[in-house]
């Protein structure tokens, strides 16, 4: 394995992905974040935490463009992250994955990575705007989260030994992923606080949101497959 | 005198290139989806926790990308 070229490709496709999600976000998701935010100024006007005046909206403004000029230092950011563990996952698993060439290879494995740590979680515990959280619940609402991601990739890790070991029926390796996910799903608790803004603005968020993150994985995934072919780095050339 | 090249494809990961990119995986992840603060306390102490509006400067910073991914948040 050619260390270095590995390294840098996976770095290099997570943090690209994670770009693209953050000008995605700016685009399509910061929208539904602003009038979540523009409830809540409302709610602490009419609580009197804050004055309906100029001053106020001015630092605002200010505020959120920070805010939002940090959230694509964030994107990329968490791009990396996920990318570095996806690489890794991608050099343990690519002589095993389904796929005629890398890219499809690692389309395959992003696929199953983004239903794994993203998306079965999502279905539990969905995102939610701006407001909507409780203060008071956040260390709890983290550590849930948390807890279903850690189960959810190690059912997954768990099952992928024995798709491996499985000489045919090797649909039963998903089976029991879906059987372990259901026990998990039911048992783990609720998200505890109720929703206090508009549906449409809920569902309008979660919608736009999940198909930014989705598409942040397919964009690593060919990157990442595109970069291998490229480079391949896990071929060695031996002169004798 | 005869050269042959040989290919091999190994996809044994060096150790160094694991723990690195666990590590860049597990700090980003945290950094971006949950931290109040504690990244920071490391070196600023308590204040890392309100120093931004009453809370942690990567949870402001990250902050629309943190609901955006689906982390819980406020
Ligand atoms: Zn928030």
């Amino acid at each position: 394995m050619k260390t270095l070229t590995f390294l840098i490709i996976v770095i290099v496709s997570g943090f690209l992905a994670g770009l693209v999600h953050s000008f995605l976000n700016i685009a399509l998701v910061e929208p539904y974040l602003d009038n979540a935010i523009g409830i809540e100024n409302q709610r602490l006007f009419a609580q009197g935490q804050a004055q309906d005046n100029s001053q106020f909206w001015k630092q605002f403004s200010d505020y959120r463009i920070w805010q939002k000029q940090g959230s694509i230092v964030a994107g990329a950011i968490l791009g990396t992250a996920t990318g570095a563990l996806f690489g890794l996952v991608f050099a343990y698993s690519r002589n095993a994955l389904p796929g005629q060439n890398d890219v499809q290879k690692a389309l395959v494995l992003a696929g199953i990575m983004w239903a794994v740590l993203y998306f079965i979680p999502f279905l539990k515990y969905p995102a939610n705007p701006p407001t909507v959280g409780e203060p008071d619940t956040v260390t709890f609402r983290a550590l849930t989260y948390v807890a279903f991601v850690a189960l959810s990739s190690l059912g997954a890790l768990g099952f992928s030994r024995i798709y491996k070991k499985l000489e045919n029926k090797k649909f039963l390796a998903f089976l029991g992923y879906a059987v372990f996910m259901s026990i998990v799903f039911f048992v783990m608790p609720q998200n505890p606080d109720p929703i206090k803004v508009p549906s449409e603005l809920i569902n309008g968020f979660r919608t736009i949101s999940a198909v930014t993150v989705t598409i942040s994985w397919l964009t690593n995934a060919i990157i990442l497959g595109w970069l291998w072919k490229k480079f391949q780095p896990d071929s060695v050339t031996t002169r004798t | 005198m005869v050269q042959t090249s040989q290919i091999t494809k190994t996809h044994a990961v060096p150790i160094i290139a694991v723990v690195a990119l666990l590590a860049l995986f597990g700090m980003g992840y945290f950094m971006v989806g949950f931290d109040q603060g504690q990244l920071f306390s490391i070196v600023q102490g308590h204040a890392a926790y309100t120093q931004m509006n009453g809370v942690g400067y990567l949870h402001e910073m990250t902050h629309d990308m943190r609901h955006a991914s689906g982390f819980p948040c406020h």
